[in-house]
């Protein structure tokens, strides 16, 4: 792994360079600042918690993926020593979740999905909640099951949700902006294709997991693995309404997460569930998933079926994209359903087009239900706008990279959807990846290269009627500074990120720095780690605090010492005139109370960053700044095994600033892996609604064996919105690699793969197909002729 | 999750483990880097009420070599030192790919090439080269000392045939003869840590250009490592040419006996059978030659 500095002409020319070296903390490869702690094992996760009293509490899951459920007998688990309670859906009072709050956390009358959660059991020890799990005798009746989306659109379908009259989701993502139409008419080439994406899912390294405890007057503490503090308080409000409690506090600690990538975006079941059996019961009860539940209880990336067409002039300037979507939500509905959102991003202003329209279905399917997932929506499309970019520059006969560069996005562009693009980096992203990968270098046979670009929310994206974030700094006596900030770490380096700009701007060093984001009795309100927009809202956030404490204590300074506010400079723990140490913080801040009329060091700072909320028409300017990048990649396709084997990748990405190169990095590279998953090896096999891979043998992330060479190269467009800078960089890493490889594979071997995962056997089925070959053999699971693809 | 209670020996001789196996009988569980078991008991799937350790029993780990008459590998030898003996390395190269491109550092640090047999998966990564070369085991007990030719050890996914009053001591492969070679090749999905989804061994003998003897053996593709007998009986005696070797690959890829799970389709199993084999012999010829 490497990773290239690049800092664009337009801020080498505004001498930002210098303003760089000015810098003693921003800019730096500093470790995580809970780095040592995660390694010797002093960090705690939801794992290592044990409350006083504690029951173990477990879930029974569906038999069938659609069926009545007729009889729950739950006398045998109830006698079984050691449990405490036992609860169905019948025994709960009608607690709803979700973003459609389609879903109760335990199901009475009906299953919809092996998924869903028919008994639970709370007992004093692990064993015995599994045992008395499987002591619950469940009398189903089955019913007609759909699974694919785009049969449960038909009428004769079976209805997943029979109140909801249809399977699908009321929720209309339209929009037309221009004349899609006479833009077919007008354009002198067109492509037309339709693409799929897979199931596939986090894969964290933690399993997911919630302690629920009631105080003595009905207060509840969760301690749960959650992207969403300050949301989840309100969810499990909600829950403590239904039950009964008014005016109850409710407080989320958040202990160390084991990685999210939007799995935690919501509250679940589980989480519900252990309040509900704590509540039952009167004792701490605590969940914690085991893999397996894990992989089948959590919510995926969901599939996508996608129509796309695009067409250009003769000289290749885009005139229009039409694109058409079905994705499968599942049985329930959670943020998964309104990824459109996001996907209408890139489909209107990833590269310059003006005439674009966009329709996406959610359909309800006895499946599990679908959630976000880093990017959130962004690579199903990005997967066939830059595959199909491909398809039309080859029509267009136009060079693949002189396509983009004619059609890339600049400074200053407004997009049709209203995004209002600032800072853009991306022409320097695709110069950066043509001339690193030598797109012009003599073929080899079967080797080829590809590339694809992004555009993505870098700061911030108005979803909720606040973007916001609070942060509250205070700073002891000797100089240290203890900062509350809403947002999320969830092992991304948001503590870290976080303690660089405060230590940044008030002079003192990042151990200094003490970062609090786990509670929400201490720490104030934010939305969540979603959009990529911690480090840019969370980080302007602190840094507006930082600010109001650099002033006071500036001031403060002045007054002591005498000498002018301006004169005073503030670094190294001290302030400094004319280079030299006059005062050093510390003793400042003593002084500053032990005196009549004393004051403490202390500030607070909301930040809501400078977007839009999406209007009817889904037009708006939905973030302050939008991240861009490119990625190349060369690949070598074993023509016998269809194996794809990646020689080299290069990510380009303009992050604004590099706030800490070294987090950069491993969002980069962890991104790129995890992209190159999702094109070519990860699928949660879902067969008739069963998970047939829930483990980590069959369900095929990529392990450190399997890490590529990889190259990070980092465009510094320096925002004037962000926090020094900076740009949301959390979720682009895995935007572009599905379509940069698909496409690398077309120049390889000249077959395009449509589906992914881009799995051998489609290669070598394609690969068939182009020499003519109509039938690919008898599929083993019909025992019928498969054509090829 | 917890596992059940159950009794743990450590015999430090051969004899103290065969006679707690006899005691013990079907209740027991032989125990050798528990790479395979472990995983087994923790799902649940197996429930010994005694399990007996192997890896204090010294005679078990050897790795010896005799040019004229061959090679022994005790059955407690770790995959991690068959990869990486110098005799193995250069006399049976395709013995060492075969433990070195399977699992993971830390699993053939800890695996033995006995337990990978006994283990008797379809897609045992040892047991195709194993075969290909001929390979004989031998299983001790109370009573007597056996000799099995890997051919006849499988008996069916996890069945063997040794009797559960025995224990494997080593196995014997025999030295290669002159002008032979031999190539083990895989395929799966990822390239780490990942179950073969179809494996090849390969060994030729080349007088002359013809082929004297060849022997081909399949992984993951039924439900034993098999032996490609079709395949091996029309390259015998044939002179070596592109066009028999492509044929051979056809004719074994028929003989594989496949099934299609989550792993891969029986179709591309098959195909995947045709590839490997051809590139096994092409590169058992390549060294035959070469010797
Ligand atoms: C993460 C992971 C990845 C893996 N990847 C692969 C892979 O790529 N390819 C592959 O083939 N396997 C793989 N395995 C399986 C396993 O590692 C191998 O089969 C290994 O060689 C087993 O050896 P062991 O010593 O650990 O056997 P153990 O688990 O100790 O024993 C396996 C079986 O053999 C029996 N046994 C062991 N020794 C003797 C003996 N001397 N006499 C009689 N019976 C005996 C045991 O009773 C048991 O039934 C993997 C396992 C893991 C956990």
């Amino acid at each position: 792994m490497q990773t290239v500095l690049y800092v664009t002409d337009d801020q080498e020319r505004k001498g930002n360079k210098e303003i760089m070296e000015e810098f003693t903390v921003i800019g730096k490869r500093i470790s995580k600042v809970d780095a040592v702690d995660k390694a010797t094992g002093r960090a705690l996760y939801i794992q290592d918690f044990k409350l006083p009293g504690m029951l173990y509490g477990k879930i029974l899951y569906s038999k069938y993926p659609h069926a009545r459920i007729i009889r729950v007998n739950t006398e045998k688990a109830k006698a079984l020593p050691g449990v405490i309670t036992v609860l169905t859906g019948e025994d709960i009072p009608p607690v709803r979740l979700g973003v459609y709050k389609d879903n109760p956390p335990l199901k009475a009358g009906k299953v919809r999905s092996y998924r869903d959660e028919v008994a639970a059991v709370a007992a004093t020890d692990l064993e015995t909640a599994r045992e008395a799990i499987n002591l619950i005798e469940v009398t189903y009746e089955a019913v007609p099951a759909i699974f694919d989306p785009e049969e449960a659109l038909k009428p004769e379908a079976p209805l997943v949700h029979e109140n909801h009259k249809t399977n699908l989701l009321k929720m209309p993502w339209n929009l037309h902006y221009g004349d899609v139409e006479a833009a077919k008419i007008e354009a002198a080439f067109n492509v037309e294709e339709r693409f799929s994406t897979t199931w596939v899912t986090h894969c964290c390294m933690g399993t997911s997991g919630a302690i629920a405890d009631f105080d003595h007057a009905d207060n509840l503490t969760v301690y749960t693995n959650t992207q969403i503090p300050s949301l989840a308080q309100k969810d499990f409000q909600e829950t403590l309404k239904v039950l009964g409690f008014k005016d109850k506090r409710v407080r989320v600690i958040k202990p160390c997460i084991g990685g999210g990538f939007g799995s935690k975006l919501d509250t679940y079941a589980y989480e519900h569930v252990a309040i509900l059996l704590a509540w039952r019961s009167r004792r701490p009860v605590k969940i914690v998933f085991e893999r397996e539940e894990e992989f089948c209880a959590t919510s995926p990336r969901q599939p996508t079926v996608t129509y796309i067409s695009m067409g250009c002039d003769k000289e290749g300037k885009l005139l229009y994209r039409d694109m058409s979507m079905v994705l499968d939500n599942g049985a329930y509905t959670s943020w998964g359903a309104t990824t459109p959102s996001v996907m209408m991003m890139p489909i209107t202003s990833l590269y310059r087009v003006p005439n674009v329209r966009y329709n996406a279905k959610c359909v309800y399917t006895n499946n599990t239900y679908s959630q976000a997932m880093r990017g959130y929506g962004n690579p199903q499309a990005t997967f066939a706008i830059e595959s199909a970019m491909d398809m039309l520059a080859e029509a267009a006969g136009i060079d693949r990279v002189e396509f983009r560069r004619i059609n890339s996005n600049q400074p200053g562009d407004v997009t049709p959807q209203g995004l209002k693009i600032t800072t853009c980096g991306l022409p320097e992203c695709i110069e950066a990846v043509s001339r690193d990968l030598e797109f012009g270098r003599p073929r080899e046979k079967g080797v080829g290269v590809g590339l694809a670009s992004l555009i993505h929310v870098g700061g911030g994206a108005r979803i909720y009627k606040s973007d916001g974030c609070g942060t509250i700094i205070k700073m002891d006596d000797y100089g240290k500074v203890d900062v509350f900030t809403g947002a999320s770490d969830m092992g991304q380096g948001a503590d870290t990120i976080i303690a660089q700009i405060v230590a940044e701007e008030l002079g003192v060093k990042v151990e200094d720095v003490h970062v609090f984001h786990q509670d929400t009795d201490i720490c104030p309100w934010d939305v969540g780690a979603h959009a990529s927009r911690t480090t840019f809202v969370a980080g302007n956030s602190a840094l507006g605090a930082a600010r109001k404490i650099r002033h006071r204590l500036l001031n403060m300074a002045s007054e002591t010492t005498g000498i002018d506010e301006d004169k005073l400079t503030l670094k190294n723990r001290a302030f400094f005139a004319d280079g030299k140490q006059v005062l050093p913080i510390g003793k400042l801040l003593r002084g500053s109370h032990f005196k009549p009329r004393g004051e403490m060091m202390m500030a607070d700072n909301f930040y809501d960053p400078p977007n839009e909320n999406m209007g009817r028409d889904f037009s708006g300017n939905m973030s302050a700044t939008y991240s861009f990048g490119t990625h190349g990649v060369r690949v070598k396709v074993d023509e016998a095994t269809g194996k794809v084997e990646i020689l080299d990748y290069i990510a380009a990405h303009d992050v604004g600033r590099a706030i800490n190169p070294m987090l950069l990095d491993g969002q980069v590279h962890g991104g790129v892996l995890m992209g190159v998953g999702y094109a070519l090896t990860e699928q949660v096999i879902l067969e008739n609604g069963r998970n047939m891979n829930p483990d980590f043998r069959d369900y095929k992330i990529l392990t450190a064996m399997d890490a590529i060479h990889s190259k990070a190269v980092v465009i510094e467009t320096v925002d004037e919105q962000g926090p020094f800078g900076a740009k949301g960089i959390g979720e682009p890493g895995c935007v572009p690699t599905a379509p940069a490889i698909a496409n690398a594979i077309y120049d390889a071997i000249g077959v395009r793969i449509k589906d992914l995962p881009i799995t051998p056997e489609k290669v070598l089925a394609a690969i068939k197909k182009k020499n003519g070959a109509v039938s690919c053999g008898i599929d083993a699971f019909t025992q019928k002729e498969q054509p090829c693809e | 999750m917890r596992l059940p209670k159950f009794e743990y020996f450590e015999p430090e001789t051969l004899e103290e483990a065969l006679r707690l196996l006899a005691e013990w009988r079907e209740r027991v569980c032989v125990l050798a880097g528990g790479t395979d078991v472990l995983v087994k008991m923790r799902n649940g799937r197996l429930k010994p009420g005694a399990v007996i350790a192997l890896e204090r029993i010294s005679s078990l780990n050897g790795i010896g070599f005799d040019l004229r008459k061959g090679l022994t590998i005790g059955a407690g030898a770790k995959l991690s030192d068959v990869t990486s003996h110098p005799d193995i390395l250069r006399y049976y190269p395709a013995i060492a790919r075969a433990a070195r491109v399977m699992a993971n550092v830390q699993v053939r640090n800890m695996g033995t090439i006995g337990g990978n047999l006994c283990n008797a998966a379809p897609s045992a990564e040892n047991a195709p080269p194993l075969m290909a070369l001929g390979a004989v085991v031998t299983a001790a007990s109370l009573e007597e000392e056996r000799r099995i030719t890997l051919d006849d050890f499988f008996r069916g996914p996890g069945l063997t045939a040794m009797k559960p009053e025995e224990i494997m001591t080593s196995i014997f492969v025999p030295t290669p003869p002159a002008n032979s070679g031999a190539s083990y090749q895989r395929i799966s999905a990822r390239c780490g840590v990942d179950i073969a989804a179809v494996s090849v061994g390969a060994m030729i003998m080349i007088e002359d250009t013809v082929c004297r003897e060849v022997r081909i053996a399949l992984g993951a593709v039924a439900p034993v490592p098999m032996r490609a007998l079709s395949a091996e009986a029309f390259l015998k005696e044939k002179v070596w040419s592109e066009e028999f070797l492509r044929e051979a690959a056809r004719i074994s890829a028929d003989e594989s006996r496949p099934i299609s799970d989550v792993r891969a389709s029986l179709e591309f199993r098959k195909q995947m059978v045709a590839v490997m084999t051809q590139r096994a012999l092409e590169e058992a010829y390549g060294r035959a030659i070469k010797r």
